[in-house]
């Protein structure tokens, strides 16, 4: 939500950081304002609206350009920000059921993209041949329904890498050069808890901020977590997710490499002003996040490593309800967002990292540092992990509230040390077995 | 001229017949279709299947009441529902009356108090949840702190099931006691004097008055405050949902209550069948609670009664020699 | 949609404002205890801690994100409140949603005045066949938990089309029973009966009556009614949230999303929390007694 008051400073040194400086990011918002202007002369026909409600959740980093298209098109944009991505969702939910509220444009993300695939054909079909070949293959394949229907235009994805405190490993005695790190590091789970373990014997500071967190980064490397193919629920029976659970447990709470917090609350922020942690999951769009609730704070620097390989953690789409009366020009909205211009200037606001081929491969994003992460290449190393990513698991429609329940039991054990692992698996044998 | 004048007081009679009923009427009409259809209605939709976005489904019969009281989820919804109502009203009452009791007395400023303690009530639930919940942080709140210097170890307001309830209890506490209050005021004031006269005469002190006159007479207020509690207690909702940033009622349903058991039914899993079979659920425990209310109420009532009969003739008698 | 709202059983002649302030003339205050400095300190303590939540909500607004990750509290207002006002109208549609709170709360208060107290009027005045049952009913209404009715309500509102939309919140809360009941009580008490007579004698037909007895005399129960039920709905929570969604708010469904966040900034939220309060205790500190006395008079339950 409330990002804004942070970003500005970051927004600004990103741009300073963009190698080609002003001059291309002039040259690029001519290029979309040329799409702009394109896309409402295609129009004319079909009546330009006034205006158009777009809403989001979290960060996007529209701002600014939501301006740019007022200026361009004339078309006034009203931009509704939900909190959470969870409360997102559940008022899209409601808008599809009363079959009106929704906004010409919603924004969803890639957890809770599949459950509205049940109701595909709710949103609008956004093929079309000018944004072919736009966005990296998985991210473009996750948003076809299965006639073939691309219901979503990808915004950012969520390549991980790793964030870590430079001056709580010095004191420890670890490496701290980024390169360093990210050699250390490299490896599975295992040996990013076994380095956490030797972290954790010379320091006052915990390895991570909870398991609620890594756990993000654990199982979005399963191919297939909690729902086959045919769509039954495995979460319970699955031995791999099992296997991550107790693995994870045991260093979070026996070998205390955990702070114990539960993510996004209140106490997980003021722990970032206070040496909680060492290490943090890393998506681009978390970059932000870390800046904002370390604000003053040195240290932080990002390595090109990820355990386990390479990981996606969120990222999302935007799509047109067919309930909306400006699907067209929402659809010519959408487009422009998502077009690699767009996204690269969504990156600088607020470093959610594109999604597109085009502005992937960009100078700006291989150029791109941050000086808040000590100058780290963000962008080259965000890129990088990009590559890294291996596998997209399986997401069924109940995908979101399983992992919820998951990480409830995680919390449990971890965070309010009101069950032991054990216990706490059985209560989400339970909440699965409700959900069959 | 005579037909007119006839009609006029037809019109008129007419006027004086049915005029009252159309006055009444917005309320009857507003009430059944916002709350006696729904209300009706609810029992429908909790025996099929019914999903938010694709609608009515088969139905089930009492498929949805099994599934929910099979639940672990709902028997917890339950206790904290009970617990927090519990927590909630006992110390109000028992603060407000006490409040009272000071305002009830010769204070400069009076109407100063007065609007003091009332004060909390015109803060938004919501608001008084924020800030709550950020004094009990589990970590780094206020109260954690205030208890961490001196030397009490910190307490899991967000991980125990006890704690929570306290804490929530407090921002319903917060709102309504001083409302409370000058509900007892009211009361108060309206007892008879001469009865203290009395009770004064008789020697006893003013802790003696209080616990021996003013709260016996105040039996049927403290009896209407705790059931106007009951209907909204039971459905509390603003205050344990946004107790933390998730809203769902802690990792393990610490806080959970059943309207928020309802709403993640009906609007977070889209299941409209299971979450009316809780309402009805619900409306039942109200409806059990309240008889026991009623008849409590009736049996101290006429206690009450005999009592301050005796009483008066006490007075009386004492009057008299 | 409105928790129910019935009436203390205070002695009757407790009940009317006139009764009371003559016999508080007569006998000032209970018992004639004079309050000691136990007393005052006492209440001194109670309107503090009613009024420190409120501070503390200001204080934290006042200062940036890392106030509460110091090692000591800060007990005094910093410079930042109108820069996080700023940020909290940016992050969530603040001025809409008051405009919102503003517009859902008169109009049902003005609604639940006028449609109440034509109500009043009749089952208090007038003689009607049924109008004791009648009465009865509405008040029994009032132990009746309709929010319990939401899925239902919800799918109404869906099948008009009125989801996300205003009047979803207005139209449910257009009259309450407690509105009825309260003027029923008061009118009965302000309006002689022969004034009635008098005026239909006259040929006045029954709505004449109603605009030139009943409203005049209604005037102060009916100023209370507003306040109670102008609270009542800009407090209201749980409908709106359901109903409106995040688009088009009301000041508590927009506070609610400054909390949930990809990271809770203590700093922001309580600078909308002290926002959001601020209509309110304004409209306090001149309604404030009205309210007061209004409890006092009806033991008000809203």
């Amino acid at each position: 939500m409330s990002t804004t008051d942070f970003t500005h400073p970051r927004r600004r040194r990103l741009s300073q950081a963009v190698a080609l400086g002003a001059a291309a990011t002039l040259a690029l918002s001519a290029c979309g304002g040329d799409a702009g202007a394109d896309s409402e002369n295609g129009d004319s026909e079909a009546e330009a609206p006034d205006s158009l409600s777009v809403t989001t959740f979290n960060e996007f980093g529209y701002e600014e350009l939501f301006e740019e298209y007022e200026e361009q098109t004339g078309i006034s944009i009203e931009h509704n920000k939900v909190d959470t991505a969870e409360n997102a969702r559940d008022s899209l939910r409601n808008s599809l059921g009363a079959g009106s509220g929704a906004s010409d444009i919603e924004a969803v993300e890639l957890d809770w993209l599949v459950e509205f695939m049940q109701y595909s054909d709710r949103f609008e079909d956004l093929a079309d041949p000018e944004v072919e070949g736009r966005w990296l293959d998985w991210k473009y394949e996750d948003a076809v329904d299965e006639e073939g229907r691309q219901i979503g235009y990808g915004t950012d994805i969520g390549p991980q890498a790793l964030c870590y405190r430079a001056d709580l490993f010095e004191e420890a005695g670890l490496p701290t050069d980024r390169e360093e790190v990210a050699e250390l590091l490299d490896g599975d789970w295992g040996n990013y808890f076994d380095t956490g373990r030797e972290f954790v014997a010379e320091s006052e500071s915990a390895w991570y901020s909870g398991s609620d967190n890594v756990w993000q980064g654990m199982i979005n490397q399963v191919e297939v977590p909690f729902e086959s193919e045919d769509g039954e629920i495995i979460a319970d029976t699955n031995p791999d997710v099992k296997d991550l659970y107790d693995e994870l447990l045991e260093a979070s709470v026996e070998d205390e490499l955990s702070a114990g917090l539960s993510q996004w609350s209140g106490d997980w922020s003021d722990a970032f002003q206070r040496d909680g942690f060492a290490t943090m999951l890393c998506p681009g769009w978390m970059l932000g996040v870390v800046e904002g609730n370390a604000d003053g704070v040195d240290g932080w620097d990002v390595a090109d490593v990820f355990p386990g390989g390479g990981g996606n953690w969120g990222g999302s789409y935007l799509t047109v309800p067919t309930q909306g009366e400006n699907v067209e020009a929402a659809k010519d909205l959408a487009a422009w967002l998502t077009a690699p211009e767009q996204q690269i200037k969504a990156f600088e606001a607020i470093g959610a990292f594109p999604s597109t081929v085009e502005a992937l491969e960009s100078e700006e994003i291989q150029s791109a540092t941050d000086e808040f992460f000590n100058d780290a290449p963000v962008g080259e190393i965000l890129a990088n992990r990009a590559e890294a990513i291996e596998v997209q698991p399986f997401k069924g429609p109940n995908y979101l509230l399983i992992n919820v329940a998951i990480q409830d039991a995680l919390n449990r054990v971890d965070v309010d040390g009101i069950d032991d692992a054990d216990e706490s698996w059985d209560k989400f044998v339970n909440d699965v077995e409700a959900m069959k | 001229m005579a037909p007119r004048k006839h009609l006029r007081s037809r019109a008129s009679a007419w006027d004086r017949k049915y005029s009252p009923y159309l006055y009444i009427s917005p309320f009857f009409i507003l009430f059944a279709i916002v709350g006696l259809f729904p209300l009706v209605y609810t029992i429908w939709v909790a025996a099929h299947d019914w999903d938010l976005i694709m609608g009515q489904g088969e139905f089930v019969g009492l498929d949805n009441f099994a599934h929910v009281v099979g639940q672990r989820a709902f028997w917890i919804a339950l206790r904290n529902t009970l617990s927090i109502f519990i927590l909630s009203t006992g110390p109000q009452v028992v603060a407000a009356i006490i409040i009272a009791y000071m305002l009830d007395s010769h204070l400069r400023a009076r109407t100063f108090w007065r609007m003091g303690v009332l004060l909390p009530y015109v803060v938004t639930p919501v608001a008084v949840a924020l800030i709550f919940s950020n004094f009990f942080s589990q970590r780094f709140g206020l109260v954690n702190s205030v208890l961490d210097t001196i030397g009490i170890d910190a307490i899991g307001w967000q991980s125990d099931v006890l704690p929570s309830h306290l804490a929530i209890a407090s921002m319903v506490n917060f709102r309504w006691t001083g409302y409370n209050a000058l509900i007892f005021l009211a009361a108060m004031q309206a007892v008879p004097r001469d009865l203290y006269e009395q009770a004064e005469i008789d020697g006893a002190g003013k802790v003696r008055q209080f616990i021996s006159v003013t709260v016996p007479m105040l039996r049927p207020t403290i009896i209407f405050v705790v059931i106007t509690s009951t209907i909204g207690g039971l459905q509390i909702f603003d205050e344990p949902r946004l107790y933390d940033q998730y809203g769902r009622g802690g990792t393990d349903g610490q806080w959970q209550t059943m309207t928020i058991y309802l709403y993640e039914l009906g609007w977070t899993r889209s299941d409209f069948g299971l979450a009316s079979a809780v309402a009805v659920l619900l409306f039942l425990l109200i409806v059990a609670i309240g008889i026991i209310n009623f008849t409590i109420t009736r049996r101290i009532a006429n206690g009450e009664g005999r009592k301050s009969t005796t009483q008066q003739r006490r007075l009386k008698k004492g009057a008299r020699s | 949609m409105t928790t129910s709202a019935p009436l203390a059983p205070v002695d009757p002649e407790a009940k009317s404002g006139r009764t009371l302030g003559r016999r508080r003339r007569s006998a000032p205050g209970g018992q004639n205890r004079r309050p000691g400095f136990i007393v005052y300190g006492c209440l001194v303590a109670v309107v503090v801690g009613g009024m420190f939540p409120l501070w503390w909500s200001f204080l934290i607004g006042s200062h940036d994100s890392t106030i509460l990750s110091r090692t000591s509290f800060p007990w005094w207002p910093g410079g930042n409140f109108l820069a996080n006002a700023a940020t909290v109208m940016d992050t969530v549609p603040f001025w809409r949603a008051t405009m919102n709170s503003i517009i859902v709360s008169t109009t049902t208060a003005v609604s639940v005045v006028f449609f109440s107290t034509l109500a009043g009027y009749a089952f208090a005045k007038l003689r009607f066949k049924g109008s004791g049952p009648l009465l009865v009913f509405v008040i029994a209404t009032m132990a009746v938990p309709t929010q319990l009715g939401v899925v239902p309500l919800y799918q109404v509102m869906a099948a008009l089309g009125w989801t996300g939309e205003l009047t979803a919140v207005i139209v449910p809360a257009l009259v309450t029973a407690f509105g009825v009941f309260w003027m029923t009580q008061y009118l009965r008490q302000a309006i002689p009966d022969e004034l009635i007579e008098a005026a239909t004698m006259d040929g006045c037909s029954m709505i004449r009556t109603f605009y030139h007895v009943c409203l005049p005399a209604a005037r102060p129960a009916a100023a209370m009614l507003f306040l109670f039920t102008f609270v009542l709905n800009w407090t209201n929570f749980f409908w709106p949230f359901i109903v409106l969604g995040p688009q088009n708010p009301t000041l508590p469904v927009a506070l609610q999303q400054l909390q949930a966040a990809h990271f809770v900034d203590y700093s922001l939220v309580l600078t909308g929390a002290t926002l959001a309060t601020v209509p309110l205790l304004i409209l306090f500190v001149f309604a404030g007694r009205q309210l007061v006395s209004g409890i006092m008079q009806g033991a008000v339950k809203a």
